[in-house]
């Protein structure tokens, strides 16, 4: 074993919420380490092929499934610097005001520690910070915040034929907040509208971490450690506070590393995974878990795309993968189909892999499948729902009794829809085949339910017996163990989780950079 | 646009390095099987099926070398594997998929037809591939039927359009950022 020199913060992961920490926490002058299991990459290492995206995506199995509704995680998994952040496509709208607090609303689902007022400052300085495309004009449905610093997305043909539909049925489309730069930003280039998201922007114009936050942090004296497997959180003799963390390297040897800080930001299912196998004799079910919240209230929102083939051409190879327009009329929570619902409109499409041509008709092959690659490649349309998914205690985490290659038992997740938001799924399907029909499709179909963005697990509230952390994602068992990432929203909302992510992960690495003495002594 | 033999290594996302008589080659799937590469997993058995169902599914397949795909990125570390497998859930090793999921479809060539699978004409290849797409049939002995569909013929689909010969067979810019860098295997 061997144990490394002591920092002031260690920090699990590279992704998303990590490189905020590590950039918030190294600026205010905390030696930093950022652990990852996966590997050291670079932006020059994100290829241009559908095919080669596929080196960012785990093979190793972490997740056991149980769920009648898959919560898709390798899909929405991703290893190496950056996470899965890495290829994300950077579509970036706000949770709105009554989505952190439904129970209070509506008796349903649960209420966030704080209202979205709260938030909005910390939304605003990361899209300032980032470089965020839209129109807040047109944006009917944005929650207070300020204007966004760049104009709008592209919108191609594939936008404008979509955008026929929604009108043809007294339905609103605005242009698609994204943290991709329509322009030159902060010496970063602007955009070219290749559609190669998926695969990794390798030019900085997408908001991935390796653009903005990690730089940052490595500037400020952050350090990035790859190959770092990490199994558990240490705790002091008394089991008060967290010390450190236990890993293992390439070689399989095992390191601790010692640090006043602990976050984790693992992703959604991994963090509850470490958790709950750090259990020691004070903390028999898992650290943070006195509450037994620990893997509780999992969450990943159903997802489904709606196809259309049209006479015209659509030049869908043009624009972002996330799409050119959004569309949120349907957000009002509704009885019976709880939950709010939202389209991004226009994604831009390449020929293979799981969201390409070729998948949106999976029964086609032989000379059918070419024929209609041939039309599809030019004439067809994509856009995809994103629905709400409701939090239920009995969706959850809990540790399998598969193990990996260094003994840490695998996740294994249970996780089954709320009937309302079946309803609410099949309800979106159909709305979708009407949208595109509207817009003058000679043909409609949508896609079999997938799941995007993985949240809750280890949710924040006020009530440390119905919760795993507090407000700043500190665990109320142990204050200086800190959760980053989806997996401390209550609340799914239908929008996707990463622009929120950072900014609770910055409102509290400055709420920590701010009370550091009363944290970890 | 039409490619040179070179320009179209160079430029493939599919740029793989295969071992050739002692030293590396960079070569896309297509020209590794132009030139009859060796296959250092599969048999040639094995190489046979893999081409001749992948080509019912995907026509090009063969020539478009899905068997030298799938036979490299078999040797390859599973978490930087490219198949798309990995987005399936099936664990590593993918030889423990593909080489019962291959042996199954051609024993069903022989239950159906009582013939190889390369030997099947168009009408029996459209049967056999209806005959397990959806579900497993009568006496299917190997990972499920429907995700033997789905893998070998997102694989056949990397390899015939996923490429910039693909796309240009599609009338679709490739539009690359970067492609994958020579050596890379
Ligand atoms: C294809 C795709 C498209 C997406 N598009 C969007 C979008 O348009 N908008 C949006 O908001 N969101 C999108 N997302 C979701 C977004 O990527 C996630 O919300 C975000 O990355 C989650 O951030 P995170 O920090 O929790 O995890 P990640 O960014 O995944 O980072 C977690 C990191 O922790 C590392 N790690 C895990 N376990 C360990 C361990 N034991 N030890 C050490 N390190 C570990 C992982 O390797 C990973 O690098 C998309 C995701 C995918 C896959
Ligand atoms: S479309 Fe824009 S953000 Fe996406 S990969 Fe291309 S340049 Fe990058």
């Amino acid at each position: 074993m061997k144990t490394n020199e002591k920092v002031d913060v260690v920090i699990v992961g590279t992704g998303a919420a990590s490189s905020v920490y590590a950039a918030l926490l190294a600026e205010a002058g905390k030696s930093v380490v950022m652990l990852e299991k996966g590997t050291a990459r670079k932006l020059t290492d994100l290829y241009s092929s559908q095919t080669w995206a596929r080196r960012l995506k785990w093979a190793t199995p972490h997740v056991m499934e149980e769920s009648k509704d898959s919560i898709w995680y390798n899909f929405n998994a991703g290893h190496g610097y950056g996470g899965a952040a890495i290829h994300h496509y950077a579509v970036w709208p706000r949770y709105h005001p009554e989505d952190m607090k439904e129970y209070s609303l509506y008796g349903q689902a649960l209420d966030w520690p704080y209202e979205y007022d709260e938030l909005r400052p910390w939304y605003d300085k990361v899209m300032m910070d980032v470089g965020m495309s839209g129109d807040a004009e047109k944006e009917i449905w944005r929650p207070a915040g300020d204007p966004y610093p760049l104009p709008p997305v592209l919108v191609s043909n594939h936008g404008k034929v979509l955008a026929r539909g929604f009108e043809a049925l007294g339905m609103h489309t605005s242009p698609i907040p994204m943290a991709i730069l329509s322009q030159p930003y902060k010496g970063r280039q602007a955009c070219i509208w290749d559609g190669w998201c998926d695969a990794g922007c390798p030019t900085g114009a997408l908001a991935n971490p390796l653009v903005h936050y990690i730089p940052r942090a490595v500037k400020a004296g952050a350090s990035l450690r790859p190959d770092s497997h990490v199994t558990r959180v240490l705790m002091d003799n008394k089991g008060v506070r967290a010390n450190g963390v236990e890993y293992y390297d390439s070689e399989g040897v095992k390191h601790v590393q010692h640090a006043d800080l602990v976050v984790l930001g693992a992703f959604t299912i991994e963090n509850p995974r470490i958790l709950l196998n750090s259990a020691t004799s004070k903390h028999k079910n898992g650290l943070g878990n006195s509450s037994g919240m620990v893997g509780k209230y999992i969450m990943s929102h159903p997802a489904v795309t709606a196809f259309g083939m049209f006479e015209e051409e659509t030049q869908n190879h043009i624009g972002a993968t996330g799409g050119q327009l959004l569309n949120q009329d349907r957000f009002p929570k509704e009885k019976g189909s709880f939950g709010s619902q939202q389209w991004e409109v226009a994604l831009a499409l390449k020929p293979n892999d799981l969201l390409g041509i070729a998948m949106s008709r999976a029964d086609l092959f032989g000379s059918d499948l070419h024929s209609f690659m041939k039309k599809a490649s030019r004439s067809m349309t994509s856009m995809v729902a994103v629905v709400e998914d409701q939090p239920m205690i009995e969706n959850r985490i809990e540790l399998s009794s598969k193990k990996d290659k260094f003994g840490m038992p695998l996740a294994l997740a249970k996780h089954t829809w709320h009937e309302e938001t079946r309803k609410l799924f099949h309800d979106t399907a159909k709305e979708g085949l009407k949208i595109v029909k509207a817009a003058g499709a000679t043909q409609a179909w949508h896609s079999p339910p997938g799941g995007q963005h993985i949240m809750g697990g280890t949710i924040m509230g006020s009530d440390p017996e119905k919760s795993v952390t507090n407000e700043n994602a500190q665990c109320h068992d142990i204050p200086n163990l800190v959760l980053g990432g989806g997996g401390i929203f209550p609340t799914s909302s239908c929008v996707n989780s990463t622009y929120t992510i950072h900014a609770t992960a910055m409102k509290s690495s400055r709420y920590i950079a701010d009370h550091w003495g009363s944290i970890v002594s | 646009m039409t490619l040179s033999r070179r320009e179209f290594v160079k430029q493939s996302g599919l740029a793989l390095s295969f071992a050739v008589a002692g030293t590396t080659k960079l070569l896309s799937p297509a020209d590794a099987y132009a030139e009859g590469i060796a296959f250092s997993v599969l048999s040639d058995e094995e190489v046979n099926n893999i081409n001749a169902i992948c080509s019912i599914l995907v026509p090009g397949a063969k020539e478009a070398g899905v068997a030298h795909f799938i036979d490299h990125q078999l040797n390859a570390d599973p978490n930087d594997s490219l198949l798309v497998l990995k987005y399936f859930g099936f664990p590593p090793p993918y030889l423990d998929f593909y080489r019962p999921v291959v042996s199954a479809i051609a024993k069903l060539s022989q239950s159906m037809f009582d013939k190889n699978l390369s030997d099947l004409d168009e009408k029996e290849g459209r049967k056999l591939v209806e005959s397990f797409r959806d579900a497993n049939p009568e006496g299917w002995q190997a990972p499920p039927a429907p995700l033997a569909y789905h893998a070998l013929r997102n694989d056949a689909v990397d390899v015939v359009y996923g490429t910039p010969e693909g796309f240009e067979k599609l009338g679709v810019p490739y539009m690359e950022h970067i492609l994958p860098p020579e050596g890379w295997s």
